[in-house]
């Protein structure tokens, strides 16, 4: 049986890890291949490597960045941020990235799901997307959520499964940085709605934030400020979903 | 004595880079391999694969490497075939009907049985002794039945076959370049198999 899994998300900018709240006032957090490292150690089911900052100021990600955790980790690795076109995806997937997320180019061009899928397979093909809750509902946002598209992200996320996406990596802007706990209505919608694997992010806060995000449906679930931090360990995040009968790896 | 390399066929699989950083974890020397001059070189060979399996069959023709690649495995040269580089170890794929794969295992790979889909993430490789190991996979793809079957694993109370053996030919439907410890200890073996067998082909 396919276990639930828990990702740590590296939210790197000019090859330093970087944190912020809300997607903006980023400041350093430290050297990201050390902080892999790390994480493989304490057990970690996945990693996350997102170049925050390559769309909003129009450059590629940085693939030396890429390539250095990818060598130095023994577990699967989503890259993304700044990813255009499918010359970006075959980049990072050369580099070393298991799966790439896309997310302002798929909006632009839903057709680069589909040219990824029949090149690389599906299932290294994540389709990001940020949400925003507004007065009518939820929408999606791109270029780091700094660019507001009145679109309702559970339609766009069928579309993006039926053109081609593997993966559904679902980030809550709202929750983001607040350690509130997952959006788990969004979550479940979404899992209604939806046949692809989705990784829940934005608003990891305790342990028990996971097992909720799991039991909303679900299959894995993505931190960053929360582990970087220290205030949770990979292992109590894992022990709680264990007592909740979650299973995951051990 | 120099340490022999073992050859990672470059069919253009997007995890080749994964894989040789995974063998060389395992003190293993690494080439790209992509002419059948560069096989007699190798101790061992890889078939990586992130990718439509229709196209990596297509690439082995291309690149005019499967026959050499046959007669290599006939020779006794070890052989590890990754995810769509193990599904083309088999008989043939409902992914690419028109794909000619290569029949070193029996059993043909179908559609996986599942809720959710593509299979992704960490699930167990069970063995006929009763050992469980926690293995990494994506693919919507696998193996059902095999003769050459030596592990399997369940989804949905489905069960493909996960890991099949025949001689020096072994192929794994999980990545072991991305499982952890288990993942490190199969390479480990591996490449231990590819020193033995370079050993005693030279000797």
């Amino acid at each position: 049986m396919l276990a639930k899994r828990v990702i740590a998300c590296l939210d790197v900018a000019a090859g330093r890890i970087v944190k912020g709240i809300h997607f903006l006032a980023l400041r350093d957090a430290g050297d990201p291949v050390e902080a892999a490292r790390t994480y493989c150690q304490e057990g970690i089911d996945e990693l996350v490597l997102l170049d925050v900052k390559a769309t909003s100021e129009r450059r590629a990600s940085a693939i030396d960045t890429v390539a250095a955790v990818a060598a130095a980790i023994d577990v699967p690795l989503t890259a993304g941020g700044g990813v255009r076109n499918i010359d970006d995806v075959a980049r990072l997937l050369d580099a070393g990235a298991d799966k790439v997320a896309i997310n302002s180019a798929a909006v632009a061009d839903p057709s680069l799901l589909t040219r990824a899928a029949e090149r690389f397979g599906r299932q290294c093909v994540v389709i990001s997307i940020d949400v925003r809750r507004t007065a009518s509902g939820n929408a999606i946002a791109t270029h780091g959520a700094r660019v507001a598209i009145s679109r309702d992200p559970i339609a766009w996320a069928r579309e993006a499964q039926a053109r081609g996406a593997g993966e559904l990596l679902l980030t809550s802007i709202d929750r983001d940085g607040t350690q509130a706990g997952f959006d788990t209505a969004l979550l479940a919608q979404a899992r209604a709605a939806l046949r692809i694997p989705i990784v829940a992010s934005g608003g990891a806060g305790t342990c028990a934030s996971f097992a909720d995000a799991f039991g909303a449906g679900a299959d894995a679930a993505l931190a960053a400020t929360v582990f970087h931090d220290g205030l949770l360990r990979i292992a109590d995040v894992k022990a709680c979903c264990t007592q909740r009968g979650v299973r995951v790896r051990t | 004595m120099s340490e022999p390399s073992i050859g990672i066929l470059d069919l253009g699989a997007a995890n080749r880079a994964n894989v040789a950083s995974g063998l060389e974890r395992s003190g293993a020397r690494v080439a790209f391999v992509c002419t059948p001059r560069a096989f007699q070189e190798c101790a061992a060979l890889v078939i990586p694969g992130v990718a439509n399996l229709g196209y990596i069959a297509a690439e082995l023709d291309r690149l005019t490497l499967r026959e050499p690649l046959l007669h290599a495995v006939e020779r006794g040269m070890p052989l590890l075939g990754i995810c769509a580089g193990y599904q083309l170890l088999f008989e043939g794929s409902d992914e690419a009907p028109e794909a000619r794969a290569l029949g070193l295992f029996d059993g043909r790979v179908r559609a996986l049985a599942a809720a959710r889909l593509p299979h992704m993430g960490w699930n167990l490789v069970e063995g006929g002794d009763g050992v469980r190991d926690w293995a990494y996979f994506a693919h919507g793809f696998a193996p059902v039945a095999s003769t050459c079957a030596i592990a399997t694993t369940e989804l949905d109370g489905h069960r493909f076959v996960s890991v099949a053996r025949k001689g020096n030919t072994v192929g794994t439907q999980f990545h072991p370049e991305r499982s952890g410890t288990y993942g490190r200890a199969f390479l480990d073996a591996f490449v231990a198999f590819a020193r033995e067998a370079a050993c005693s082909q030279s000797a």
